[in-house]
């Protein structure tokens, strides 16, 4: 007991001391939307190493149809926001799910927004 | 007491000869480093020994007509003899008592001058003691093993233009300064000659880290965060922010290490031959062929770890066993 009130303190502590400098601090999501997004990228990256060897095993001609049909049974049986498919690629900033560019995860209106104040680095406006 | 002491002021002025009317004539200007140095040579000078035994025998007389009276600055000369015999390097009662004198004899704070002086005596003391030992640093045996650098004048300039010159020319310019520092070292290895004993040997003291790791309290812990949350002041200029940004994990260190955190210790034998972890599967079946073609490729992929792919492994046999019976129904 005395250790896990320890482990505890220890944690409150690494949680409290790495962050003294006073500076935006981003303590919720743009809307609800982008918290569902979040929670399925937790769980996706949980059953990810499971997903990948169900699959395996489905998707070869060497093993027999029952097994790839058993198997097919439980990767359906595994949660459905763990599949990869349901991530959305939404802007950073706004949450917006269309226009939204993947190298710099901003939505089209947030990117010329910073690139013509000039905050982002190395983007020019192109004039050929 | 400023009263009590009048009537000694004119017996030490009369006792003591040229060199307390010396230190008057001095006046306040620099009387304490005046005392210093006549301290300080008072073992050189032979002929002060004198001086000094008719002072000792001046305050005897003073000791016997003030004893009933009990002053602070009388009383202070047995106290001082009994913090040096405490200390364990009782001082030569002859100084104490001129040391004692002097104080008396100077219009300022006596107990504070007299208490100054003794200190001075004492470290005197300490210092002839660990002379005569030869615990003190000798200049003598550090100087011996240094020998004076000829800087010939074509070699300071050759360093000088060295220092300036472009990148184009360094290695032409640093070659030769390199062949005259190596020919310096090799002429004298470092572990000859005598122990100097400047440093300190630290001890190591496991047990109070151990002690120190155990327990941490819940104070410990907010006073850690006081002193952090009060040390941790603002950045005053980008790079002191890109600091903060590296400590936390924002930034990556430079120059970029494409292996920073995989710290896979196995050989690459470990990663490619996989087999001995086959050896729970049967020989034969199609299990068996899906097994080799996982671990063929488990061999070929380079960003798993060897741990992640004795888990998928692993965990291949675990859902076979589960499956067994629907197999054996096939």
């Amino acid at each position: 007991m005395a250790a896990g009130a320890l482990c505890w303190a220890l944690r409150a502590a690494r949680q409290v001391l790495p962050s003294p400098c006073p500076r935006q601090v981003r303590s919720y999501y743009v809307d609800w939307r982008m918290l569902r997004d979040v929670k399925r990228r937790k769980v996706a990256f949980e059953h990810a190493d499971e997903r990948l060897r169900i699959n395996a095993i489905r998707k070869n001609s060497i093993l027999p149809r029952e097994l790839q049909e058993a198997a097919d049974k439980d990767i359906a049986a595994l949660p459905r926001d763990s599949c990869p498919v349901r991530i959305r690629n939404r802007c950073v900033l706004t949450s917006r799910s269309r226009g939204v560019k993947r190298r710099w995860r901003l939505s089209r209106i947030v990117f010329r927004h910073f690139a013509d104040h000039a905050q982002m680095s190395g983007v020019q406006r192109a004039m050929w | 007491s400023v009263l009590s002491t009048d009537p000694e002021k004119p017996a030490s002025k009369d006792s003591a000869p040229e060199g307390a009317a010396k230190r008057q004539e001095d006046g306040a200007e620099t009387p304490k480093q005046r005392l210093l140095d006549i301290i300080g040579n008072m073992k050189v000078e032979v002929s002060y020994r004198k001086k000094l035994q008719q002072l000792k025998a001046s305050e005897n007389q003073k000791q016997a007509i003030n004893k009933l009276e009990g002053l602070d600055s009388e009383g202070s000369v047995p106290q001082g003899i009994t913090e040096d015999t405490q200390r364990g390097k009782p001082l030569n009662p002859e100084l104490v008592k001129a040391a004692s004198a002097v104080a008396s004899s100077l219009p300022r704070d006596k107990k504070q001058t007299e208490s100054e002086l003794l200190a001075q005596l004492r470290r005197h003391e300490e210092t002839t003691d660990k002379q005569k030992k030869g615990g003190t640093i000798n200049i003598c045996n550090v100087i011996s093993e240094m020998t004076v650098k000829r800087q010939s004048l074509a070699q300071r300039g050759a360093r000088i233009s060295g220092r300036i010159s472009l990148h184009l020319d360094e290695d032409g310019q640093r070659i030769r300064p390199e062949r005259s520092s190596a020919q310096s070292i090799d002429s004298r290895s470092l572990k000859v000659g005598k122990r100097l004993n400047i440093f300190t040997k630290a001890s190591t003291e496991p047990e109070h880290a151990l002690k120190t790791v155990s327990s941490p309290t819940i104070w410990d812990l907010e006073f850690a965060k006081e002193v952090a949350a009060v040390t941790a002041q603002p950045p005053r200029n980008g790079f002191e922010e890109m600091i903060q940004w590296t400590k936390e994990g924002i930034l990556w260190e430079f120059p970029i290490d494409n292996e920073v955190g995989m710290e896979d210790d196995a050989e690459f034998h470990e990663h490619i031959f996989l087999e001995k972890h086959l050896e729970d599967f049967p020989k034969e079946g199609p299990i068996r062929h899906f097994m080799e073609l996982v671990i063929c490729g488990l061999s070929k992929n380079p960003y798993l770890s060897v741990k992640q792919k004795v888990e998928h492994i692993e965990w291949f046999q675990k859902y076979f066993e589960e499956k067994k019976e629907l197999l054996q129904e096939i």
